[in-house]
């Protein structure tokens, strides 16, 4: 009944009818809401019964690319993962990287480092908004308001990296250039217009009441199955498990900056849409810091010539959760093997066990999926 | 709990069959376990704390013809990764799956299955995730195998039938 192979045959049937009373909705890839993948859901009635992540829409092969590449030239495919966050995958990939030669990256190139991330977090989490209240039926003009408040930060960092995404901009060893003159000026000017933007973003639509009846108490992941089930990044701390990789284990310069992680108990798609809201506000906090505290010097160092490990497993917090890069390496300046573990990939099992512990309603579909930021392309890598 | 104190647990507990361990660095421990011995490994670990599976997969070693298979699971209470790693012979690479332990490793384990070729026992969910339905695994291969034909897809000229 439920053979992968039967529907994949019937690419085109949207509804088909299963024994038992079951129905089987294909929704994507050409779906408005599904983005590069497919949802196969199973109905009892308006029930639903189960969900399937129909991912590899997308599959570029990356972690094989990657093999014939070496270590600089590698930088360039694994940001193609999630063109939204590319300076936080990239950070995974250059982090393994300085693992296995063992590099201190200078101070500044951190702090250099930690303000494009956080902008980058910032980009991502507005579109991660976007799209959810896009994928509940709420006022489109949320969507086009955090496309449009991308904008700004988009062009401050093409004005530091020369590009709006998929920088290449952090290289093994430190960053590719210095700060531009200005752009402090510009960053604090910006993320003061940030602020009254969210302030806007919540009056008229996290605190919304009709938002909360919609989304409260949705799709409910407690923290013990978030554990078992491998959830990421604000999907998972919203079920209560403090974990941010950026305090846990940290790297750039987070561990010298002071901030705290978004986290509440209750796991709902409602709060996962506010932690995303309050981790904006950490990420101007963090930036506002980092401008401050930013001391002068070198922004890279060559890298020696051989590794001193073998292997690495670098850990990095994205916009969509934690992904950790395994490098293993013969000493050559290609990597052997390379294992990309993104956050999607984790946070798609979650979705596909939560219709087995609680009742969801075809209709909360889009919205409980799109409230774990899925994105397909980092899932299929 | 500290890496430190696990790896000298984990040696007093199973001996010789853990064959090497080390600590690169702060909150890791790599481990080279005997392959036979992985599900029990695996439930201490688990009784142990180590709860959350955060990645899964096999490297390719064609000269030695051996699959190595790793995990890595971090520990909510403890905080430290444990990255553990066995061999299965080559030209036979079956696995016995750790989906009961971890049910967080099933999509992990699937990929395994598909693009590394390595066959899984126990798995409840054996079913192509990325590669496209018409895969011709006995012609084409298993993709990230390292006797994988790539030049057939990487042309300069963009034409994949040479």
């Amino acid at each position: 009944m439920r053979d992968m192979m039967s529907y994949r045959y019937h690419p085109f049937n949207e509804i088909v009818e299963l024994e038992g009373g079951l129905f089987q909705l294909n929704m994507g890839p050409q779906h408005p809401i599904s983005g590069q993948g497919r949802f196969i859901v199973i109905t009892d009635g308006e029930i639903v019964y189960s969900i399937e992540m129909d991912i590899g829409y997308s599959h570029r092969g990356i972690e094989k690319i990657l093999e014939y590449r070496n270590l600089m030239q590698g930088i360039v495919p694994i940001e193609r993962m999630v063109m939204l966050d590319t300076s936080n995958i990239a950070m995974g990939y250059v982090l393994a990287v300085e693992k296995l030669y063992g590099v201190d990256v200078p101070p500044r190139a951190q702090y250099i480092r930690t303000i494009i991330m956080e902008l980058n977090r910032i980009i991502s989490h507005l579109y991660a908004l976007g799209l959810y209240s896009e994928s509940a039926g709420w006022n489109p003009a949320i969507f086009l308001w955090t496309t449009a408040d991308r904008e700004p930060i988009l062009d401050i960092l093409e004005m530091i990296t020369g590009a709006r995404w998929s920088y290449s901009f952090f290289i093994p060893g430190g960053v590719r250039a210095d700060l531009p003159r200005g752009v402090k000026e510009r960053i604090l000017t910006t993320l003061d217009y940030l602020e009254n933007r969210i302030r806007v973003y919540e009056d008229s639509w996290i605190y919304n009441e009709t938002f909360r009846m919609r989304t409260e108490g949705m799709g409910v992941l407690p923290r013990s199955k978030a554990i078992e089930w491998g959830a990421a990044g604000p999907n998972l701390r919203v079920s209560g498990v403090p974990y941010d990789t950026r305090k846990n284990e940290p790297y750039a310069a987070y561990d010298e900056l002071d901030f705290k992680i978004v986290t509440h108990t209750a796991g709902d798609s409602y709060y996962r849409g506010w932690a995303r809201v309050e981790e904006i506000k950490v990420s101007i906090d963090i930036i506002r810091q980092a401008i401050e505290n930013i001391p002068e010097g070198r922004i890279r160092v060559a890298l020696p010539p051989k590794p001193v490990q073998e292997e690495a497993l670098a850990r990095v917090e994205t916009g969509r959760g934690e992904l950790n890069v395994y490098m293993y390496t013969e000493g050559r300046d290609k990597p052997y093997r390379v294992k990309i573990s993104p956050p999607s990939f984790r946070n798609f099992y979650v979705i596909e066990q939560l219709p087995k512990i609680q009742t969801i309603r075809l209709a909360d579909v889009p919205p409980l999926i799109y409230s774990f930021d899925p994105w397909f392309l980092d899932a299929d890598r | 709990m500290k890496p430190e104190e696990l790896e000298k647990i984990l040696k007093e507990k199973f001996g010789e069959n853990i064959f090497s361990t080390k600590i690169p660095e702060n909150k890791r421990l790599f481990i080279k376990i005997n392959g036979d011995i992985v599900e029990d490994f695996a439930t201490f670990l688990k009784e142990n704390g180590f709860d959350m599976p955060i990645t899964m997969g096999a490297t390719d070693f064609l000269k030695q013809k051996r699959i190595e298979i790793f995990y890595a699971i971090w520990s909510s209470t403890h905080d430290f990764v444990v990255f553990f790693k066995y061999d299965v012979p080559r030209d036979n690479p079956v696995i016995k799956s750790l989906v009961k332990i971890w049910s967080g490793v099933q999509k992990f384990e699937r990929e395994t299955w598909e693009l590394m070729g390595v066959d899984i026992e126990g798995h409840p969910n054996l079913k192509p995730l990325l590669l496209p339905e018409d895969w011709d695994y006995e012609k084409e291969g298993y993709p990230l195998r390292k006797d994988f034909n790539v030049n057939r897809y990487m042309s300069p000229w963009g034409d994949e039938k040479q």
